[in-house]
């Protein structure tokens, strides 16, 4: 849905064409002076294209030459700052690139040095000890330990009933 | 440097040099600024009234055109690609100013407070001969006239009655819509007619 405004330029232009035409002008309250309006725009349009179409322009070389200046210009800093990121990112990222190397590394040996042999984790040391041979004379206690985990298992067979004061020896 | 005559006859096609110039050929954007130059600092002139300026602002905008015309696809004209560059470095211009000087109002409220869009006749103006007005005066009306308007009302009714484009084309310059474009007409048209009219009535 045109405007007021959107029409009545349109019409100005002579683009309203058909139906739209009609039912515009037919709408004007006062068509004489609408027309009159259309004669005055068409005027100043045409002392607007008359005044300001041919502005003179003097010095059309220097422009040209200027501008070519300040393009070398802005070229010249254009690849100077982008010589100054390229400098600071391939650093950033060589810098972050040795970084993580080293800690590989350093994690590898760590990891090396803490990977535990094929053998048995623990099993480092048995200790069979009888508990009370009266009570329960066929029980049997083993402690299963890890050095490097300070982990102790204890495993007790045939154990009848564990005294009260008993404490592993 | 050549000529725009002789530009004109080398016929070297605009799309063309605009592909010279998106492979880094300055000599190609050369002709190119040769070839708008002219049409270019007359639209920034008399939208600034200040040769000084016209010439600082067509030079931004060609510099600015050259930074970025490797993002030119092609969907429109060169011409109406490098207008809305041209647009857009004047009336940030012009903003600035106004807002830095606190100036003269120019804005859309402005336009609807002093013109009553229903009118259909226009107030009698004082009438002054032609004859006695030299050109640098009637000159010197328009540009007063012009000022009065806002930025983007300058640059349609001067993208309009000067250069003759299309209201299409003045809203992808403008980047809004045709209803606007031709709203912003409508008033700067009023207005214009409001202070010129002894001036277009006597020539």
């Amino acid at each position: 849905m045109k405007t007021f405004e959107e029409k009545w330029t349109a019409w100005l232009d002579d683009q309203l064409t058909g139906k739209e035409l009609e039912d515009f002008e037919a709408s004007l309250p006062d068509k004489e002076a609408a027309e009159a309006e259309k004669r005055d725009a068409t005027k100043l349009g045409a002392l607007l294209k008359q005044e300001l179409g041919a502005q003179p322009f003097s010095n059309e070389e220097f422009f040209n030459h200027q501008l070519r200046e300040r393009i070398a210009r802005e070229n010249a800093q254009d690849r100077h700052g982008a010589r100054s990121t390229w400098w600071t990112v391939p650093r950033l990222v060589w810098t972050g690139a040795v970084s993580l190397a080293l800690f590989m590394i350093c994690a590898v040996v760590v990891m090396r040095e803490k990977t535990p042999s094929e053998r048995s984790e623990y099993l480092t040391q048995i200790l069979n000890m009888r508990v009370d041979p009266v009570v329960s004379p066929n029980a049997t206690i083993s402690v299963f330990e890890t050095k490097g985990d300070r982990v102790t298992v204890i495993w007790t067979e045939g154990l009848q009933s564990l005294p009260s004061d008993y404490a592993a020896k | 440097m050549r000529t725009e005559t002789t530009l004109a006859q080398a016929d070297v096609s605009e799309l063309d040099l605009v592909k010279r110039c998106q492979a880094g050929e300055t000599e190609a954007f050369d002709e190119l600024v040769t070839r708008y130059r002219t049409r270019i600092f007359a639209m920034i002139y008399n939208m600034v009234h200040n040769e000084q300026d016209a010439w600082d602002l067509a030079q931004d905008s060609f510099v600015k055109a050259w930074k970025s015309i490797k993002r030119f696809r092609g969907r429109s004209s060169f011409y109406t690609w490098i207008y809305r560059i041209v647009m857009n470095v004047t009336i940030d211009w012009l903003r600035k100013k106004q807002v830095k000087g606190a100036g003269v109002e120019f804005d859309d409220a402005i336009q609807l407070r002093e013109v009553n869009p229903a009118s259909k006749t226009l107030p009698k103006a004082d009438p002054l001969p032609y004859e006695r007005m030299e050109r640098t005066e009637v000159r010197a009306r328009i540009d007063n006239a012009i000022t009065q308007l806002s930025p983007e009302h300058r640059a349609v009714i001067l993208m309009k009655e000067t250069e003759g484009m299309q209201y299409h084309e003045i809203a992808e310059t403008l980047g809004c819509s045709i209803g606007t474009v031709m709203s912003r007409l409508f008033y700067a048209r009023k207005k214009l007619q409001n202070l010129l009219k002894d001036v277009y009535e006597n020539i």
